[in-house]
């Protein structure tokens, strides 16, 4: 199949989770839908997925339940994209993709509330999608289990001692072993994705299991980094708690962890399961709008194609993602040159302190949609019928601080896909 | 009259000369079987161990389950050229034309005393079918020789098999064989000096003679040249009353001859002439010598592969049972040198053969490949220029494994080209990938800055400087390369992610020579995973490509020095 070859109902750009959840909800809406991207941050992520955890930011206020936060957050800041989701779209969304993924080997642990996850870093991290091989984790932490952590000596993301020396006062029982990998002798610097990957094989994993079972001791749960299995994590996980008899669960790791990349693959794999067709290793460059039809420019290795689809869902993320640019004067959109809202000249991007609470002005900055979620210019007309923008790239939103990114990309896909197919049906598209 | 040629000893010693040398020249290929040695391998066996491969080899194919299976191969493959004939009709058509034209030309005409006499108890050269058959398959000999030799640009296109000055005298000799045997029987035909000694041989009286001439002139078209006009209808009632008698027996009317009899009424014209000349003779001379210089010369020619093509697709269907033993494999790749027709099928499927258009360099295919690797293994030393380009071709070859597939002859070209490959390393022609790692990548960027300007430019990466700033160090790259995380010990000098960082800094020269760049698996790992878009794996190539054609001119400045 050429992708050239046929009038998709959609094309989404973007290969975030923004874009993959899209593509994801249109294709399972029965459209047919082609997905463009090159690289994602997907490989970031940390395989939790949050939905929101802080409002407001200027308090640091942590929620345990998310959907409470989100009815907060609907009085507070009516337009954030969040709000616009709402708590009711949200659930529904984030529990759609939860279940693609764990069908596509990557599990999560059902889920109604926020969980708080010990990070590599000793901090807690309050989340809502947590996969099952790093549950226990919170579990542990909760009821203040004599818990062992594995630190691997060369693995330079993950520092169990710093873990210990943050939390130690808030968890007594907490303690560390550091072991030498099987075979990296002489190595001086290790990967977790390499060790990943070797723990899939039997051998590596007996050696490393041999290591760790005299060191338990009186502890209750082990905490790893997170490098048990890439592909294989449930089996491999599963095949550590058995051979240890306690609880297992895994750290995430600074980017560009394991999860990251099982994230990525997952969402590949789901995307593949709901008859996705995708465009890897392509840049979209242009796209033209006439009255029914948007003709997309893409550029790969062999050059330069052009697709037609009927709709467009925008899915570029930020200044990472490259869905904007900021240069000396302004931040722009650099694909179709939508307007972007943002403060009136550069000396307003930031606030005079640099760690202030509330955040940057900058960081609120994006695109503005109407409630079918299509851009729009300055005066709110949209720019065209059936083009529509998810996730990051949206406006008035902090997803960092409010803890908030998986649940800003999911929810707004959701979204944007409802509306979208209400507008195909309307138009007897589908 | 062939009965009496040999009778002057002259002919037999001629003969005897040439089955000699044929003997000889037969004997010195099939020990060269035992003798070549190609491949690093090959020192390691003694010509005693390669004996014994070669006969229990023998020994095993005749006595294993798989003969049926191998003789089917043969027939398919040998006997009906199978390939040949998806490959193109009309080279097959000529293929066969040649061979079965020859073959049945030896059997029934040039071995007649041996084999068609006893084959056919009534055997008669001027009786049909075997005179209508002669002429056949003379033709067909000489048809299949101009469909083998023409269009053979048509057929391979630019790049086509090699043909040796040997092989076109070959040729040339059958094509004289085939003519002057058609114009000798021709001469008989038309010949009163002819018709006179069979007479006499039979001991025809004057008075039989008269009509008997006179039927020979109007219904064999002999020419003899004081009959005028119309004959007597008494007189050539009785010759066909005679003719029945003596001559049917062993006589077919000649026009079944198609080519000979045409060719024989025009000479008939010149018939005395001819006769007073000898030119029959002269032609039998030319015949006979010419098949004896053919004898001698086939040892020597690419038609010996009639001999080791068989062998060769027998030891191909005994290695398909059980791996050769090592003195096996040698002696297999020694064969290959004579089994080898330069038919060039293996170029038609050749994964790198469009590259050798593009390089210009005919070194890169296969068919040549074959005969270079017994010169690099044989030669101690080889010009460097014509090294460097068979080095070229030898470590562009993929292992695809194509070749091997392909080959009609059932050679192990695969096997052939890796054990090339060891003899050019051991000369000193290793692959990029290892003279590269004879330096660190620092001592090559200090070699390639004293050499600037000597050597060609690197030329620019397709990646341009926005890809690279886009880089953010994630080390994504790095975590999903499995290279670095099989390298162990023995570590890579730089990951990848410092590979992209050194282009972001401009430092190129640097990474030209760095083991990374070389050891990439090219899997597309980190270029599928890399969050920023950046083409690593499609840059590793693009620098080895610029590492071979700078740092290649480099090290060949060093080693004249």
């Amino acid at each position: 199949m050429n992708s050239q070859d046929q009038l998709w109902d959609v094309a989404v750009v973007g290969a975030g989770i923004a874009g993959m959840s899209a593509a994801i909800f249109a294709a399972s809406k029965g459209l047919s839908v082609l997905h463009i991207g090159n690289g994602s941050g997907l490989v970031f992520g940390s395989g939790l997925l949050d939905v929101l955890a802080v409002h407001p930011v200027k308090d640091s206020t942590v929620h345990e339940d998310p959907w409470h936060g989100i009815e907060l957050l609907r009085k507070d800041e009516p337009s954030n994209p969040l709000a616009l989701v709402g708590p009711k779209a949200m659930e529904v969304a984030v529990n759609q993709i939860m279940e693609a993924l764990g069908k596509a080997g990557m599990p999560y642990e059902p889920s109604t509330t926020n969980h708080f996850v010990p990070t590599s870093m000793g901090t807690l991290k309050g989340t809502f999608g947590v996969p099952t091989t790093m549950t226990s984790g919170a579990k542990a932490f909760e009821n203040k289990w004599p818990t062992l952590l594995i630190e691997i000596r060369g693995l330079r993301e993950f520092s169990a001692a710093q873990m210990v020396h943050t939390m130690g006062d808030k968890w007594p029982g907490l303690r560390f072993e550091k072991i030498e990998f099987p075979d990296s002798k002489g190595v001086f610097e290790l990967y977790a994705t390499h060790l990943a990957t070797a723990l899939e094989t039997n051998k590596t994993r007996q050696a490393v299991i041999d290591i760790v079972r005299p060191l338990i001791g009186d502890a209750k749960a082990v905490g790893f980094p997170a490098i048990l299995g890439l592909s294989e994590s449930t089996a491999v996980h599963k095949a550590f708690e058995d051979a240890l008899g306690v609880p297992v669960f895994e750290i995430p790791t600074m980017p560009t962890s394991v999860p990251g990349l099982r994230l990525k693959h997952s969402f590949e794999v789901a995307a593949a399961a709901a008859g996705v067709f995708r465009r890897v290793q392509s840049v979209v460059t242009g796209v033209k709008f006439d009255n029914d039809i948007a003709t997309l420019t893409l550029q790969d290795a062999t050059g330069n194609q052009e697709v037609q689809a009927k709709a467009v869902i925008l899915a570029t993320g930020r200044f990472m993602g490259r869905g904007l640019f900021a240069d000396r004067e302004k931040v722009r959109e650099p694909l179709l040159d939508l307007f972007v809202e943002q403060p009136e000249s550069r000396e307003n991007w930031h606030s005079r302190d640099f760690f202030a609470k509330s955040g940057h002005a900058i960081n609120r900055c994006g695109l503005l949609v109407d409630s079918k979620w299509r851009p729009t210019d300055a005066f709110g007309a949209v720019v065209w019928p059936r083009l529509y923008a998810v996730g990051s790239i949206l406006a008035r939103q902090d997803w960092m601080r409010q803890k908030s990114g998986s649940g800003l990309a999911i929810g707004t896909a959701w979204a944007a896909v409802s509306a979208m197919s209400d507008d195909f049906g309307s138009i007897g598209g589908v | 009259m062939e009965d009496t040629v040999f009778n002057g000893g002259f002919f037999t010693t001629a003969l005897w000369i040439a089955l000699g040398v044929c003997c000889l020249g037969l004997l010195w290929r099939l020990v060269s079987w035992l003798i070549i040695k190609i491949g690093p391998d090959a020192k390691e066996v003694s010509f005693l161990q390669r004996l014994g491969a070669a006969i229990i080899g023998g020994i095993k194919a005749i006595f294993s389950k798989r003969l049926p299976g191998i003789i089917g191969g043969f027939v398919l493959d040998s006997l009906l050229q199978r390939r040949l004939f998806k490959v193109s009709k009309k080279r097959w058509l000529g293929h066969m034309l040649l061979f079965y034209g020859c073959l049945v030309l030896i059997v029934m005409h040039a071995l007649h005393v041996l084999l068609a006499d006893k084959l056919f108890s009534d055997y008669q050269a001027t009786l049909n079918p075997f005179l209508l058959l002669r002429n056949v398959f003379g033709v067909a000999t000489l048809v299949g020789v101009v469909l083998m030799t023409s269009g053979r640009k048509k057929d391979w296109g630019k790049v086509r098999p090699a043909r040796l000055p040997i092989d076109a005298l070959f040729g040339i000799l059958v094509v004289v064989i085939v003519v002057t045997g058609f114009l000798l029987e021709a001469q008989k035909m038309s010949s009163p000096k002819a018709f006179n000694r069979m007479a006499e041989e039979y001991g025809i009286d004057e008075d039989e003679i008269k009509g008997l001439r006179w039927v020979w002139k109007l219904d064999y078209g002999v020419a003899f040249p004081d009959l005028k006009g119309e004959p007597d209808p008494d007189l050539l009632e009785e010759g066909r009353g005679y003719n029945e008698d003596y001559c049917v027996g062993c006589h077919s009317k000649p026009q079944h001859a198609f080519v000979s009899y045409p060719v024989a009424k025009a000479a008939g014209l010149i018939a005395t002439s001819t006769d007073a000349a000898n030119v029959d003779k002269g032609l039998l001379y030319i015949h006979i010598f010419a098949c004896f210089f053919a004898i001698a010369l086939l040892p020597f020619t690419r038609v010996f592969h009639v001999v080791a093509d068989p062998i060769s697709l027998v030891v191909r269907g005994a290695a398909s049972s059980a791996p050769l033993s090592k003195a096996g494999r040698v002696n297999r790749r020694a064969l290959a040198m004579d089994a080898c027709i330069r038919c060039g099928l293996c170029d038609f499927d050749c994964s790198v053969g469009p590259i050798a258009k593009w390089m210009n360099n005919q070194e890169l295919l296969p068919s040549r490949k074959v005969q270079a690797t017994r010169l690099v293994a044989s030669r101690s030393e080889i010009k460097a220029g014509q090294a460097e380009r068979l080095a070229v071709g030898a470590h562009l070859c993929t292992d695809c494994g194509r070749c091997t597939d392909r080959c009609p002859v059932g050679l192990d070209l695969a096997d052939l080209w890796d054990a090339g490959r060891g003899d050019l390393s051991s000369k000193g022609f290793p692959a990029p990938a290892v003279w590269v790692k004879e330096e660190p990548a620092i001592a090559w960027a200090e070699a390639l800055g004293a050499e600037l300007g000597r050597v060609p430019p690197a030329g620019p990466l397709t990646a341009d400087r926005n890809q690279f700033s886009a880089c953010v160090q994630c080390q994504t790259c790095t975590n999903v390369c499995p290279v670095v995380a099989n390298s162990g010990e023995d570590r890579v000098d730089l990951a990848p992610q410092q590979v992209m960082n050194l282009l972001r800094l401009g430092m190129n020269d640097l990474a030209l020579g760095s083991k990374m760049v070389w050891d990439c698996a090219t899997c597309y790992q980190c270029q599928e995973n890399c969050p920023e878009g950046i083409r690593v794996t499609d840059i590793m190539l693009e620098l080895r490509g610029a590492a071979w054609r700078q740092l290649g001119p480099v090290r060949d400045r060093r080693r004249s020095i």
